[in-house]
C-alpha cells in the first residue's frame, strides 16, 4: 500500500499532461478510479478511525468519531520498541537478502548468459518456493528447527547453545525466516536488472585501470542500481509490515513481536482498533519518509 | 600496480599467438611487430580475428598460446587493468551514469594521477567538447560520443592505444573528419596506435603500416601504398581496391619478367614483381592502371594487351568511368577511366582491346577460387 | 475444507495451521474494510445498546441452513462427510451447509461485529462462539431467542450448564461442547526432563528443566484461570477474581515468558508443537489430547487437571439475529440434544458432552469412551473445575490488553 503510494506520486509527478487532454483524462480514469475507491478512501477511512474515542456507553470494540490525536503519542510510547524492532528485523533481513541474491543473481544475469538453460533453469529455482504457500514454507522452517531436531541438539552439544537454549522464538530465527521469504524479491529485480548489465562497460572498466573490485564498485554497482533500489524496497517494505515470520504461530516468540503483530492483536483480539489504524498509519508514514530519503539519497530518481 | 605515466608511445609485438575459442579458431597463428610511435592498422572482414588480436592486447582475452610483449615487456599474463594499454571501443562504451568529464577521469582516478578533473578538462579540449562536460554520454551524438571515448582513452597517455573500429557508427562525412582529427591527435601526441578496422580506406588514409588479416592469419602488411601497388595475395589485392586477375602456365621467362598466356594473349609481369615464376600463377592489374582501345595497339615488350573484348556495362561515379568488358575465355575485366572528357570509347557493345604496361602487373603467390570470375 | 488433507498427522497439523491463518490473514482485510464501511456509517448510527427485530424466518418455506463452527469440531466420515448431519437431513429434510470459519473467538467476532450491530445477516443462521464471548453477543442483544416448542431436548442440558448469569435459563445460547482446560503434557519427554510421572501443580512447570518447553494457551480466560486458580482465586466469582488478582496473575505469566520458561503462547496451533516436541508441558483442551493420541496411535500425552483445578467453558449454540433460518437451527440443536446423537458427536469430537443421558448412549456404543473422564466427566472430576466469571467491558477490554501486552512482549 505505501509502495502503491509512492509509485502513484511519482508518476503523478512525471507525467506531462498534453493538447489532447480528453484522451488522457479518459485513459487515466479508471486507474484515478481504482485509486481513488481502493486506495484514497480506504486510506481516509483507516486516519478517521485512528481518531476515534472509546464509546463511553458501549462496550468492547465500539468507538465514537473523535479527533484524538493523541491515540498516536499513545501508541508511539507503548509499541516504540516494536517500531523499532520492526525497522531493525527489515533493515538486517533486506541487507542480508541483498548480500546473498546480489552474487546469485550477477551469476545467473552475468556469468550465465552464454548457457540459457542454466540460466532458466537457476531461475525457476529461485521462483520454485513461491509454488508453495508462504505459510507452509515457513512452518517447515519451524519444523526443521524445532527444539528436538538435529541442528538444535547438535548446536547444543557443540556448546554453541545452551542446554536451555532454543532457535526457535529468537531474533535470529525471525529474522532468518524474514531473509529466507524475502530473498526472490530481491533476487528477480537484481537478475533483470544485471541481465541488461551491458558488460562492455565492464571492460571499458578494466581497460581504464580499474581493478576487478574497483569495477564491481565504480561500474557494476551504480549500474545495477535500479535493481538494488526497487529489490530493496520490495524487500523491505513488507518486511516492515510482515506480521507472519515474528508471529509466536510461526517463528516468532513474545520477545520478537513486530508492528504487524501489534496491528494484529489490537486489531483482532483487543478490539482496539483506533490503536491498530493509529499504528498501520504510522507504519505507512515512516515506511514512505524512510524509503523517500533513501531514494533520494542513492540519487537515482532518473534510473528508475 | 600504477605503471610509468608514458609519454612516449612503445613497441607491441606478438609473438606465435593462438587463440581458440570453444568450437572455432579465432586467430591460427600470429607474428606482429607494432613499432612505437607508428600509427598501425589492422585490416580485414568481420570474423577475420583482428577484434581478437586486440582483445587479447588489451587482455580481454588471454591467447591459448603465444606472447605479447608491450614496450619490450612480457604482458601475456598480465590482467587489463595492470597494462599500460587503453582501449577507443567500437561501441565507445562511456559509462552511463557518470558524466562526460567523470567518464574521461576515469582512468586518472584509478592511478591516482594527480588531478585529474583539470588533466580530464585538458583532454576534452584537446577533442574540442570542454564545454559538454557537465553532460551525459547520453545527450551527446554519435560524433560526440566518439571523441569523448577517444578523449577518455587518450588522457591516460597509454603506450598504446587501441582502436576499435571506432569510426564505424559514424556517417560518411563525420567518418572523414574524424579520421582527420585521430590522424592529427596521434601525430601530436605520438603515441602507438593499433587500429582496427573493415574500411580499407580508413587504413590506407591513416596508418603508416597496414596488415591485412584474414582466417585468422595476416596476409600481408606493409605501407598502404606498397600494399596497393603489389599486393602478393588473391585475397590482398581484391579486399584493397580492385583487381583483375588472369591465370595461366608460365610459358617463358625472360631475365625481368615472367609470362603466361591466355587466351592468346601474352601477359608478362616483372620478375621482382611476381611471387611465382613457375607453374600456374596468377597475374593481376588494377583497373586504373588499364586503358583500351577500339584498335588493337601495336604490341611491346613493356605492354600487356588482351581483346578484343565487348563492353557489358558503363558505370560514372563522379571521378571515373567504370567500364565492364567482357573477353572471350577471360571472363570480365574492368576498367576506369578518369573522368576528364575524352574517354576512348563510351558506346556500350563496342568491341576493345585493352592494354595495360607490364611494370603494373603483379604476380600473386596464389590463385583465385576456380570458377570465380578472373 | 479437510477433505484433502494429507496421511502424515505433522503434515496435516502444518496445512492444518497454514489454513487456520490463511483465514486470519483474510479476516483481517475483511475487517479492515468492515471496520472502514463502520467507521462512515458510525456517524448516523445511534450508539445506544441495539434495539433489534429478528430477521423473517423463511425456514417453512427453506429447508435449509448455514451453520458457522469451529474446525475440526463435528464427526466426518473418511470420504469427507458429515454423518450425522446426513442423519439430520434424513430425518428432517433439511440440508446444513456446514462451514469451519469459526477460527477464533476475536477474530470472528471482528469480522461480523459491524452486521451483528446492524442486526444484519452475517452469513451464517448458526454458530458457535464460546460462552464468554456469547455472553457478549446476548448482553448485546445480537441474538435471537429459541422458540421452546421446537426445542423438546433442550430438557436434556446438564444442569451445570444453567444459572449463568447471562442466560440463566438457556433460552439464547444452549452449549454445544463442554471444554476443560488443564495440563497436556509428552509423558516420555516429561519424565525425562523431570524424573517426575506428572505435573501436579502450577510449579512443576517452572522447573529449571522444562526451560523453554513450556506452552499455554493464547486463550485469556484458560491460561490465566489457571494461574488465578493456583493463586487460590475463585475464577467465577467477582469479589475473588479482581482487577488485582488478575493482574498478580498476570504478572506470574510475564515473568515466566521474560524468563523464557514459556516458550509459546498459542491458539489451536499448539498441537503441533507438542507433536514435534518442542513443547513438553502446555495448558492445553482435553479434548485434543485424546486426537493427538489417536493420531499418535499410543497415549504419547497425558492430560491432568491441576491440583488447584482447571478451567471449564462452553462453545454455545447461537442463532443471530439476521439469520433467517431460526426454526431450522433449532431442530439441528435439538437433533443434537438427543443422546445418541450426542454420543456420536462426542465419540468423535472427544470434548465434553452436555447433553445428559448420552454417556448411558456410550456405553452401548463403546465402553471404554464412556468411561473416558475427559470426554464424560464425573461429579467429582468436575468438581475440580471452575469457570470464569463474566467480565464487564471494561474489566474485559483492560485484561485483554494486559494478556496481549505479555504476548507481545516489551
Amino acid at each position: 500500500m505505501a509502495f502503491a503510494a509512492f509509485s502513484s506520486t511519482k508518476s503523478n509527478g512525471t507525467s506531462k499532461p498534453k493538447k489532447t487532454g480528453r484522451v488522457v483524462i479518459a485513459l487515466l480514469a479508471p486507474g484515478l478510479a481504482y485509486l481513488g475507491a481502493f486506495f484514497l478512501t480506504p486510506l481516509i477511512a483507516l486516519i478517521m478511525v485512528s481518531l476515534q474515542a472509546q464509546d463511553p456507553y458501549g462496550g468492547i470494540g465500539d468507538y465514537i468519531p473523535a479527533f484524538e490525536i493523541n491515540n498516536y503519542f499513545l501508541v508511539i510510547t507503548e509499541y516504540f520498541p516494536h517500531m523499532f524492532r520492526s525497522f531493525s528485523y527489515a533493515l538486517i533481513a533486506t541487507i542480508l537478502a541483498l548480500l546473498i541474491s546480489y552474487p546469485l543473481a550477477y551469476f545467473i544475469g552475468v556469468k550465465a548468459r552464454p548457457y540459457p538453460l542454466l540460466q532458466k533453469l537457476m531461475l525457476t529455482l529461485v521462483i520454485a518456493p513461491f509454488f508453495i504457500s508462504f505459510l507452509l514454507r515457513t512452518l517447515a522452517w519451524k519444523q526443521i528447527f524445532s527444539n528436538e531436531s538435529w541442528i538444535v541438539t547438535t548446536l547444543q552439544d557443540t556448546g554453541l547453545l545452551e542446554a536451555d537454549q532454543y532457535v526457535v522464538g529468537t531474533p535470529f530465527m525471525v529474522i532468518f525466516g524474514l531473509t529466507y521469504n524475502f530473498i526472490p524479491f530481491m533476487t528477480l529485480p537484481l537478475y533483470t536488472s544485471l541481465e541488461r548489465l551491458d558488460t562492455r562497460y565492464l571492460e571499458a572498466g578494466s581497460d581504464l585501470y580499474a581493478s576487478p573490485s574497483k569495477v564491481f564498485r565504480k561500474v557494476t554497482l551504480p549500474l545495477s542500481m535500479p535493481g538494488i533500489i526497487s529489490g530493496t524496497l520490495l524487500t523491505f517494505i513488507p518486511i516492515a509490515g510482515d506480521y507472519i515470520n515474528a508471529s509466536g504461530d510461526f517463528l516468532g516468540s513474545s520477545s520478537t513481536a513486530m508492528l504487524g503483530n501489534v496491528i494484529e492483536a489490537n486489531y483482532l483480539q483487543i478490539n482496539d482498533y483506533p490503536s491498530a489504524s493509529a499504528l498501520s498509519v504510522l507504519l505507512m508514514g515512516a515506511i514512505l519518509i524512510l524509503v523517500a530519503g533513501y531514494v533520494k539519497k542513492s540519487g537515482t530518481e532518473d534510473l528508475l | 600496480m600504477a605503471k610509468e605515466f608514458i609519454a612516449r608511445g612503445a613497441d607491441l609485438e606478438l609473438k606465435k599467438i593462438r587463440k581458440e575459442f570453444p568450437g572455432f579458431t579465432a586467430i591460427e597463428e600470429l607474428d606482429l611487430h607494432v613499432p612505437a610511435g607508428e600509427f598501425f592498422a589492422l585490416l580485414g572482414p568481420s570474423g577475420c580475428g583482428k577484434t581478437t588480436t586486440l582483445r587479447l592486447v588489451a587482455g580481454l582475452e588471454t591467447p591459448t598460446s603465444g606472447q605479447i610483449f608491450i614496450g619490450g615487456e612480457d604482458e601475456t599474463e598480465t590482467k587489463p587493468h595492470e597494462r599500460p594499454v587503453n582501449t577507443v571501443f567500437q561501441s565507445y562504451a562511456l559509462f552511463p551514469h557518470m558524466n562526460v568529464l567523470e567518464n574521461v577521469a576515469f582512468g586518472l582516478r584509478q592511478r591516482k594521477i594527480d588531478e585529474p578533473l583539470v588533466k580530464a578538462k585538458e583532454a576534452l579540449n584537446l577533442v574540442q567538447l570542454a564545454h559538454l562536460a557537465d553532460r551525459k554520454p547520453q545527450q551527446l551524438s554519435g560524433g560526440q560520443q566518439q571523441r569523448v571515448a577517444l578523449a577518455r582513452a587518450l588522457v591516460n597517455r597509454p603506450s598504446l592505444l587501441l582502436l576499435d573500429e571506432p569510426l564505424g557508427a559514424l556517417d560518411l562525412k563525420l567518418r572523414r573528419e574524424m579520421q582527420i582529427e585521430l590522424k592529427a591527435i596521434q601525430m601530436e601526441v605520438g603515441l602507438t596506435f593499433l587500429h582496427v578496422t573493415h574500411d580499407q580506406e580508413e587504413a590506407m588514409d591513416m596508418a603508416d603500416t597496414v596488415a591485412v588479416m584474414n582466417k585468422g592469419r595476416i596476409e600481408q602488411m606493409g605501407a598502404p601504398e606498397a600494399l596497393y601497388d603489389r599486393p602478393k595475395t588473391v585475397f590482398v589485392s581484391k579486399f584493397l581496391g580492385q583487381s583483375n586477375l588472369l591465370v595461366g602456365e608460365v610459358e617463358s621467362t625472360s631475365a625481368n619478367s615472367v609470362s603466361i598466356e591466355v587466351a592468346g594473349n601474352k601477359i608478362s609481369v616483372p620478375k621482382t614483381r611476381a611471387e611465382k615464376h613457375t607453374g600456374k600463377i596468377a597475374i593481376g592489374f588494377r583497373p586504373e592502371k588499364a586503358t583500351f582501345t577500339n584498335k588493337k595497339p601495336a604490341a611491346s615488350s613493356s605492354t600487356n594487351i588482351i581483346g578484343p573484348g565487348e563492353i557489358i556495362d558503363i558505370r560514372f561515379t563522379g571521378v571515373s568511368n567504370q567500364y565492364l568488358i567482357e573477353v572471350p575465355e577471360l571472363g570480365n575485366i574492368t576498367v576506369f577511366a578518369q573522368n576528364i572528357g575524352k574517354s576512348p570509347v563510351t558506346e556500350l557493345g563496342e568491341k576493345v582491346w585493352i592494354s595495360w604496361s607490364v611494370e603494373h602487373s603483379f604476380g600473386l603467390s596464389d590463385l583465385p577460387n576456380t570458377g570465380e570470375a578472373a | 475444507m479437510n477433505q484433502n488433507l494429507p496421511e502424515d498427522p505433522q503434515l496435516r497439523e502444518m496445512v492444518k495451521a497454514a489454513l487456520a491463518h490463511k483465514v486470519t490473514r483474510r479476516a483481517v482485510l475483511g475487517g479492515a474494510v468492515a471496520t472502514s464501511a463502520a467507521a462512515l456509517l458510525a456517524a448516523c448510527a445511534p450508539s445506544d445498546k441495539a434495539q433489534l427485530t429478528p430477521a423473517t424466518d423463511v425456514s417453512d418455506s427453506d429447508p435449509s441452513l448455514i451453520w458457522s463452527n469451529w474446525s475440526l469440531y463435528v464427526d466426518v466420515d473418511d470420504a469427507g462427510n458429515y454423518p450425522t448431519l446426513e442423519k439430520f437431513k434424513s430425518e428432517t429434510g433439511i440440508s446444513v451447509t456446514y462451514r469451519e470459519d469459526y477460527d477464533d473467538n476475536d477474530s470472528y467476532f471482528g469480522k461480523v461485529k459491524d452486521q451483528l450491530a446492524l442486526g444484519q445477516d452475517i452469513g451464517a443462521d448458526l454458530t458457535c462462539p464460546t460462552s464468554w464471548m456469547a455472553a457478549r453477543w446476548i448482553n448485546a442483544g445480537y441474538v435471537q431467542t429459541f422458540d421452546e416448542a421446537e426445542l423438546p431436548n433442550k430438557k436434556n442440558v446438564q444442569p451445570a450448564y444453567l444459572g449463568e448469569a447471562y442466560d440463566p435459563q438457556r433460552t439464547m445460547s444452549l452449549p454445544y461442547q463442554g471444554i476443560l482446560a488443564g495440563f497436556a503434557f509428552d509423558k516420555k519427554a516429561y519424565k525425562d526432563a523431570t524424573g517426575k510421572e506428572a505435573p501436579a501443580v502450577l510449579a512443576d512447570l517452572w522447573d529449571p528443566s522444562l526451560k523453554g518447553r513450556i506452552g499455554v494457551l493464547s486463550e485469556m480466560r484458560d491460561t490465566v484461570g489457571i494461574v488465578l486458580m493456583d493463586q487460590g482465586v475463585k475464577i467465577g466469582d467477582a469479589n475473588s477474581l479482581t482487577e488485582d488478582a488478575f493482574m498478580s496473575a498476570i504478572d506470574v505469566i510475564g515473568q515466566k515468558v521474560t524468563e523464557g520458561q514459556i516458550a509459546r503462547i498459542k491458539g489451536n496451533s499448539y498441537k503441533d508443537d507438542l507433536v514435534n516436541g518442542d513443547t513438553i508441558v502446555a495448558i492445553a483442551w482435553s479434548g485434543d489430547i485424546i486426537q493427538l493420541n489417536a493420531e499418535a496411535g499410543y497415549d504419547r500425552f497425558g492430560f491432568v487437571l491441576p491440583e488447584s483445578g482447571g478451567t471449564i467453558s462452553a462453545d454455545c449454540f447461537v442463532i443471530p439475529m439476521g439469520a433467517t433460518h431460526k426454526k431450522n437451527a433449532e431442530k439441528l440443536m435439538n437433533f443434537y440434544y438427543d443422546p445418541y446423537n450426542a454420543a456420536v458427536l462426542a465419540a468423535y469430537v472427544n470434548y465434553i458432552t452436555p447433553v445428559v443421558g448420552a454417556k448411558e448412549e456410550a456405553m452401548k456404543l463403546d465402553p471404554a469412551l464412556a468411561e473416558n473422564q475427559l470426554i464424560f466427566p464425573s461429579e467429582e472430576f468436575l468438581s475440580l473445575t471452575q469457570g470464569f466469571r463474566a467480565l464487564d467491558s471494561k474489566e474485559e477490554q483492560a485484561f485483554t490488553k494486559a494478556f496481549q501486552k505479555i504476548k507481545l512482549g516489551a
